[in-house]
């Protein structure tokens, strides 16, 4: 069993990371370019190549026509990136935890956790600093009341 | 002469024109105010925020208003005591900009209207809100019986109040839930919370009472004509269950 992590995005602009990025430059958050995923770190018992093929046969979280996934390269935020999860209703401070993604099962995997991923970058495409990144999360992407953000 | 009421109207509100009907129904002078004329929302008296999907909901339900030049308005109408109240899209909005319950600062959250449990459902639906503070408590209820129940509709996906055990305590001591769900005959029990709504809250309010922000929409059982219950005869134009507390509001703005 390996912990995986997979990135979906939109190929089509992406008008509410558009949104997000005018709202925190008029917040005086320094970025250049935001972009947004969903991502899963799920438990997979498959072939780790076959893992982005299984997924996409997921028509609730995937449409081909529009998104694009990834099976990314480390299962933790990547520099200048955040992933904002809701704290359960029921408590306590881990997202949950579905035996599903989207409601289908996918072969293979378990412990799926989604994730809203916000990854900020300057304006010659490398990842913001810290403070600009806890600047964003703070003033605008992550709810404390409701949500917890992993970078 | 009455106090003006501006209806705010965010790029993506939809309950506009209900809401600015029933509170000249109510005896309100209420006009819309797009979000193009934020600038001229200085010159009113109060405030209200319809239902809808304002900036339709991106990043959260609420965010992205929150930060909206008009809110800059709303924030400072509030500071100063202007009466202001949020319906559905517009409660979240005023969760979003700290304004309800208001226990931290502005535009920093500490309670939100989010995902309906068990399931994040879209729930559409007659409830009752019943007032579950002395009607004192708040000026915008002030004019409603003790234990008053509103017939109103629920319409969201978001509108179960959440926030972590340290702010919820602070709404319990501060008495910041303002309606909880109930039956129609005003009994308070899980089964009339129809989304797991913590503390059974439909409405929170915040210290000073004059900001109240509440899922259900009463205007939209406004006038006999949408009331279910109604009778055989009744004039079906006549103000019903939900406009008592749209009048109660207009006569703590004229108050």
């Amino acid at each position: 069993m390996s912990e995986r992590a997979i990135a979906i995005r939109l190929k089509i602009p992406d008008n509410e990371a558009y949104t997000a990025l005018t709202a925190l430059r008029a917040l005086d958050v320094q970025v250049e370019r935001l972009e947004r995923s969903e991502v899963w770190l799920v438990e997979d018992t498959g072939d780790a190549a076959t893992l982005a093929a299984r997924v996409e046969t997921n028509e609730a979280i995937f449409n081909p026509n529009k998104h694009r996934l990834a099976v990314l390269d480390a299962t933790a935020p990547r520099s200048g990136e955040a992933w904002v999860y809701e704290l359960p209703a029921t408590g306590g401070a881990d997202p949950i935890a579905r035996p599903t993604m989207g409601g289908k099962t996918i072969p293979g995997v378990s412990n799926a956790r989604r994730y809203i991923g916000w990854r900020l970058l300057d304006g010659s495409g490398a990842p913001v600093a810290r403070r600009a990144l806890e600047s964003a999360l703070e003033r605008l992407l992550c709810n404390p009341a409701i949500e917890k953000a992993l970078y | 002469m009455s106090a003006r009421i501006a209806v705010l109207v965010f790029p993506g509100t939809n309950s506009e024109d209900e809401t600015q009907r029933l509170l000249r129904d109510c005896g309100g002078d209420a006009e819309l105010v797009h979000w193009s004329r934020a600038d001229s929302l200085a010159g009113y008296d109060a405030y209200v925020l319809p239902g809808g999907f304002a900036h339709e909901d991106r990043v959260r339900a609420g965010a992205i208003a929150a930060h909206d030049r008009m809110m800059d308005y709303v924030i400072e109408g509030a500071a100063k005591g202007k009466m202001v109240l949020g319906v559905c899209n517009g409660a979240q909005i005023l969760l979003e900009a700290g304004l309800a319950p208001g226990t931290g600062s502005a535009r920093r959250p500490t309670a939100a209207f989010t995902f309906n449990g068990p399931q994040p459902h879209f729930i559409c639906r007659l409830v009752y809100a019943k007032l579950a503070v002395d009607p004192s408590r708040s000026p915008i209820t002030a004019a409603l019986p003790p234990g008053a129940v509103i017939p109103a509709y629920t319409a969201n996906v978001q509108g179960r109040l959440a926030a972590t055990p340290e702010h919820m305590r602070e709404i319990v001591e501060g008495s910041h839930v303002a309606f909880v769900y109930a039956r129609a005959d005003g009994t308070v029990d899980a089964s009339a919370v129809p989304n797991e709504s913590a503390l059974g809250a439909a409405a929170l309010t915040n210290k000073a009472g004059n900001v109240l922000a509440i899922m259900p929409h009463p205007e939209r059982d406004g006038w006999n004509f949408n009331h279910p219950q109604r009778q055989t005869g009744d004039d079906i134009l006549a103000p019903s269950g939900g406009a008592v507390l749209f009048s109660s509001f207009v006569e703590a703005v004229n108050r």
